[in-house]
């Protein structure tokens, strides 16, 4: 017997994809439900090795990041619960391991709503959860346990309009519900089927013709929240019982869920702006997207295009939002420590600036969230470090855009890099010249030595402030300004003609005038300027060229 | 047949020396500091702006000469039956072009007005009123003159340095150039006029960088038509020692016995573009 996931890794696509083939019904839930599933997909896609518990962390992960609407974040808490419930599982799941993560699913489904409502997919995951015990308990395996969590699940959504009187008045089963057992099917065919018949289900690719209704669409008649308001705050240790708390009396259809990095926050209000400012206090706030869902009901007809249209994940919600201007052939995206890089990236014309440098590297995800809101056809994202340049050329399978890394080192040599970046030529014509523009400068960085070690002839205690060159420890001494320049001095060749000061969120602006005063009279030939890079730990950067 | 005349504006920059030696006759504009008003290098000399404009907080402006200017001039180089060949700043840039085809209709018939957009400005000007002038001493025919003063509009390459975008910038004149203003290194661009407009060229960190740049690119102009003969004309804004680098470099490209126009940017160019700008201006001919 074999482990659900694991079994279906080889051709974990063709699994994925087959719960690809549920219905997208003429509700956004299923939209909701299959763009929140595509991103678990994408993040499922990225895993190395068959560990149970790896894969379904990505699915949890994946799903969270790609929730989409009411239904989407309590399909990722699903997600999340089912993972939980497979964490001590190593090689092989049992049918009691399945069946405790259908359990820990509908745990999980149940606490992400504040006011769980009975009919609903809830329902249905509570339902075929309790079905999964019972055969782990018949001493099924795996397979036999997901088969009758399948079966339960089926029974529990025929039953749905019983439950619920506004889903027998439209003569429909739950939406959500509906997708859950769409998912729950997928997981049936991908244990059961072969590779070959997998792809003949795929090539069908059928939509059924009568699709559920939506539950929450068929309230808004009655809506008094009419802006479905959905954002992640990034930020550690945030309690999702707390913006609970504050966030009910704003509104309904409230979801905080999270994990220790993010939290995902979705609800239906008449104050989007209270709430933003709100969680905004608590975190960066990311993929905020606020929707009237009145003016959504009413040009429900429209959008017939809409729910195929998740490709780019920076339209987040519905309808779709038009751009405000065409994009631009080009856009950039560049990783800087400092409010002051920051300021200066974006004033020489960066469109999206990521936070991140030395010791906190953007993850793939925030360059591909910050690729995908930049309104431009294509994107070249400059690293600005050697250990975020592998990330961001990850991004490159991850976006529907298309992607250029020139491989900068570090923020001087994204500086060098934009003054060859030119409107209005292709991505590659950028590229190409941005990458030939890397050895124009030299970069120069002042920090102080975290532990004592010996770098070549030079001897070095911790707390000693060091001056490396192109990354490579240059100049041991005491104070940031003597490196600095000390730093400067292993720098300036004949050919210099620009020598320009950085100073970081530790320095002051005098001490670093003063530098720069010191080094315009050491090296009169040159100009010298002196700028503020907000940048943390390192005292300076100087660059040289 | 009578007498060809050149006619220019004060956006020409051109030496007195070189007025005078193939008798261009120049038609000021004013420039205005707050309710100051004076004639470009009749009412104010070349230092006494670039003094004025450190000490005046008010940006100063432009002010194009009037129709009635052109006619006044007109009238009194010309003789019933002469010719004027009138080339003026670029009609993108300013108006006084405009204000020089309105004059010539204004003229009795008997004197015949040819008005031309120099579609540049500064010695980019200036090098077109200069070849017009050299044809009309040379004794070529009206055709042939403004068939080489159209070949030097078509064929002209300019790239200039500024200081500081700000006077462009002030003074709207950098519409293409946006892109480059705002930034807050100091960037100094080597900017390019594209059909009579400023437009960005490269962006490049320092000025001495910008000039080495500028230096390159006279190479490079020569590499693409190396069997072609260049001519040269360069201005500058209190940067004579910055201009002669860039001279040195064009000499090496220029043929035997080959001169550089040089020129001083005026009021009238310097109201825009500020001190400290170096412009040079290649065209093979």
């Amino acid at each position: 017997m074999l482990l659900v996931a694991a079994r279906n890794l080889d051709q974990q696509k063709d699994m994925v994809n087959a719960l690809n083939v549920f219905p997208v019904p003429d509700g956004d839930t299923g939209t909701n439900m299959s763009l929140t599933l595509n991103a678990a997909v994408k993040e499922l896609e990225r895993a190395e090795n068959n560990d149970v518990n790896r894969l379904t962390t990505l699915l949890a992960r994946g799903s969270l990041m790609g929730a989409r609407g009411n239904s989407g974040v309590i399909l990722s808490q699903f997600f999340r619960g089912f993972s939980d419930g497979l964490a001590q599982v190593k090689a092989e799941a049992t049918g009691e391991d399945v069946a405790r993560a259908f359990t820990s699913a509908s745990n999980t489904t149940y606490r992400a709503v504040m006011k769980p409502v009975e009919g609903t997919m809830l329902t249905v995951a509570r339902v075929a959860a309790e079905s999964a015990e019972e055969a782990a308990q018949e001493g099924k395996d795996a397979a036999g346990v997901i088969k009758a969590a399948l079966l339960g699940a089926q029974q529990s959504l025929a039953d749905t309009p019983n439950i619920l009187p506004v889903l027998k008045e439209a003569g429909v089963v739950d939406a959500g519900g509906q997708g859950l057992v769409c998912i729950f099917e997928g997981f049936w065919a991908g244990l059961t089927t072969s590779p070959e018949e997998m792809e003949a289900i795929l090539a069908e690719q059928q939509v059924p013709s009568e699709g559920p209704v939506d539950v929450a669409r068929l309230e808004t008649e009655v809506l008094v929240n009419k802006y479905c308001t959905e954002f992640i705050i990034l930020g550690e240790g945030i309690d999702p019982e707390r913006i609970r708390k504050k966030l009910d009396p704003l509104g309904d259809s409230m979801i905080v869920v999270g994990d220790d990095h993010v939290t995902k926050v979705h609800i239906h209000t008449d104050h989007p702006g209270e709430v933003l400012q709100f969680c905004g206090e608590l975190g960066n706030l990311t993929e905020i997207a606020i929707d009237n869902m009145m003016l959504q009901n009413q040009e429900f007809s429209n959008h017939e295009n809409h729910r195929l249209d998740y490709t780019t994940d920076n339209v987040v919600g519905f309808p779709q939002p038009e751009p405000s201007a065409p994009p631009k052939p080009v856009g950039l995206v560049a990783v800087v420590a400092g409010d002051g890089l920051a300021e200066i990236f974006r004033s020489l014309g960066v469109d999206q600036v990521v936070t991140g440098g030395q010791t906190m590297n953007p993850s793939t995800e925030d360059l591909v969230t910050a690729v995908n809101s930049v309104n431009a056809e294509s994107v070249i994202i400059l690293p600005n470090n050697k250990n975020v340049i592998f990330a961001a050329q990850q991004v490159k399978e991850l976006v529907d855009k298309k992607v250029g890394v020139v491989p900068t080192r570090s923020a001087p040599q994204g500086i060098s890099a934009l003054m060859f970046f030119v409107e209005g030529d292709s991505l590659e014509e950028n590229v190409a010249a941005m990458e030939d523009s890397l050895g124009e400068v030299k970069t120069g960085e002042v920090t102080y030595a975290v532990r004592s070690t010996v770098a070549g002839d030079l001897q070095i205690e911790e707390r000693d402030i060091i001056g490396l060159a192109e990354g490579k420890i240059a100049i041991v001494g005491s104070t940031p300004d003597q490196v600095a320049f000390d730093l400067v001095k292993t720098m300036v060749d004949e050919d210099s003609t620009v020598i320009s000061v950085y100073y970081g969120a530790d320095q002051s602006a005098e001490a670093a005038e003063e530098l720069g005063t010191t080094l315009q009279e050491e090296y009169p030939d040159c100009e010298v300027e002196v700028y503020s890079g907000g940048q943390p730990l390192y005292y300076y950067i100087v660059s040289v060229e | 047949m009578g007498k060809i005349h050149v006619v220019t504006d004060s956006g020409s920059d051109l030496a007195l020396e070189v007025k005078e030696r193939l008798g261009i006759h120049v038609v000021p504009l004013t420039v205005q500091f707050g309710s100051e008003i004076f004639k470009d290098g009749v009412e104010i000399s070349v230092a006494d702006f670039y003094a004025k404009l450190k000490t005046e907080s008010e940006m100063p402006s432009t002010c194009q000469p009037s129709p009635a200017d052109f006619v006044a001039m007109y009238e009194k180089i010309a003789e019933p039956g002469d010719t004027i060949i009138s080339v003026h700043l670029s009609s993108k840039m300013s108006g006084t072009y405009q204000s020089a085809v309105l004059a010539s209709t204004m003229l009795d018939s008997s004197i015949k007005v040819i008005t031309v957009d120099s579609k540049a400005a500064s010695m980019g000007l200036g090098l077109v009123a200069v070849t017009a002038a050299e044809g009309v001493q040379a004794g070529k025919d009206l055709d042939e003159i403004l068939s080489d003063v159209q070949h030097v509009i078509d064929h002209l390459q300019v790239y200039f340095v500024v200081d500081t975008l700000e006077f462009l910038k002030k003074n709207g004149r950098i519409a293409l150039a946006q892109a480059l203003v705002g930034t807050m290194l100091s960037i100094k661009p080597i900017l390019t006029l594209v059909d009579g407009e400023v437009a960005p060229f490269e962006k490049i960190r320092g000025k001495a960088k910008a000039l080495k740049r500028v230096r390159e690119l006279i190479l490079e102009f020569q590499a693409r038509s190396p069997e072609k003969t260049i001519r040269a004309a360069l201005s500058h804004a209190t940067a004579p020692e910055e201009a002669e680098q860039v001279i040195d470099a064009l000499k090496l490209v220029l043929p035997v016995g080959g001169e550089v126009v040089v020129g001083e940017i005026g009021p009238t160019i310097g109201v825009h573009t500020g001190p400290g700008v170096v412009a040079l201006f290649l065209c093979a001919v």
